[in-house]
């Protein structure tokens, strides 16, 4: 959202009666197992620190040779900030974040775009932004639901430290460039079926993941790719080759 | 049309009252610092009836708006407004045009 990180979060909201309108494309692969996901977000300022939003994505999965594309989980989310210091051309604050993703996505098909169950993630962030550096931290707890084949997925974790650069100060009207560097990690917890660990699953993966931010009034374009660093993943998995994203956002 | 009349006719655009052309108004505001994230501000002040032209200067953390004479903005109504805005309102110099 707004000023945030590409592939971490940050504490940004909307303005009061604000809307801001996000297309995003996705692009990943993990072996043999390639998606792509284009998605519309839709998010509106309840005040100046609390909004809301919906996510839709429509997915494109490719798994050994097998195609699949149709409409995934619908996401809904609220981000509330409770803590903001501002100074003069410096903005520090803190939010909270809670998202639902649903169980909506399209169910026929292999590979699966469902996954039988709801989850939800709990995030908090902290920013500092200044007129010429940026930095985030954040940490978000992913509650994975248990599927219809009552396999408990495993929760995830995801930990995110981002620094931005703006090269150029430049004034309102003129176009904006911020570079930033992520370091973003995820520790996945094994699933298990009745109890039992299932071997295949869970383990850390670390991303080290340059991006661009740039903006030009009310149009912003987002754009990065995830760089694995390090992996730990258990038993036998494919992990990932890279991640990319890009995002056009409005505020209107 | 009389001399007289002719007389309070040009007395009457003589006065500064008739000359005035509204308010400029230079507001102090914390926690600008991007373009992108100002931009609430110019929307919601466009949305005010009577405003006439909105600036920012980030390195100043100064917004600066003109208006008609019929607008009156007040501290308090800044606050709640820059509040609402995601920004904070510290003072501002109201200026005539």
């Amino acid at each position: 959202m707004a000023h945030d990180p590409i592939f971490g979060i940050g504490p940004h909201v909307l303005y009061r009666g604000g809307v801001e309108i996000a297309t995003e494309f996705d692009a990943e692969k993990a072996g043999k197992e390639q998606e792509q996901a284009l998605s519309l977000e839709v998010t509106y300022g309840l005040t100046g620190d609390w909004a809301v939003g919906i996510d839709l994505p429509y997915r494109f999965l490719k798994q050994k040779g097998d195609r699949n594309e149709g409409v995934g989980d619908l996401k809904l989310f609220t981000k509330y900030r409770f803590w903001r210091r501002d100074r003069l051309g410096l903005q520090e604050s803190a939010a909270v974040l809670f998202k639902v993703v649903t169980d909506t996505a399209d169910g026929s098909g292999t590979p699966r775009l469902d996954k039988d169950a709801t989850d939800a993630i709990l995030g908090l962030t902290y920013g500092y932004e200044s007129r010429r550096w940026y930095r985030w931290a954040s940490i978000r707890y992913r509650f994975n639901g248990r599927n219809d084949q009552a396999v408990d997925r495993g929760d995830r974790v995801l930990l995110d430290f981002v620094g931005g650069y703006r090269p150029r100060l430049t004034g309102y009207r003129e176009p904006d460039t911020v570079w930033l560097l992520e370091l973003n990690g995820e520790y996945g917890k094994r699933a298990s079926l009745h109890g039992a660990d299932l071997p295949d699953t869970g383990g850390t993966e670390w991303f080290l993941s340059p991006g661009l931010f740039w903006t030009k009034r009310n149009f912003a374009v987002k754009a990065g790719v995830q760089i694995p660093i390090y992996s730990d993943l258990n038993g036998n998995q494919h992990g990932s080759d890279y991640r990319a994203r890009v995002v056009l956002e409005w505020h209107l | 049309m009389t001399k007289t009349s002719l007389v309070v006719s040009f007395l009457l655009l003589l006065a500064p009252s008739a000359w005035a052309a509204g308010k400029h108004y230079e507001m102090r505001v914390d926690g600008l610092a991007c373009p992108y994230c100002a931009y609430g501000i110019e929307k919601k002040f466009k949305a005010i009836k009577g405003v006439e032209k909105i600036d920012v200067d980030l390195d100043k953390g100064l917004v600066t708006v003109d208006t008609d004479d019929q607008t009156v903005f007040t501290d308090q109504q800044m606050k709640k407004f820059f509040k609402d805005s995601g920004f904070t309102f510290r003072h501002m110099k109201i200026t005539p045009r």
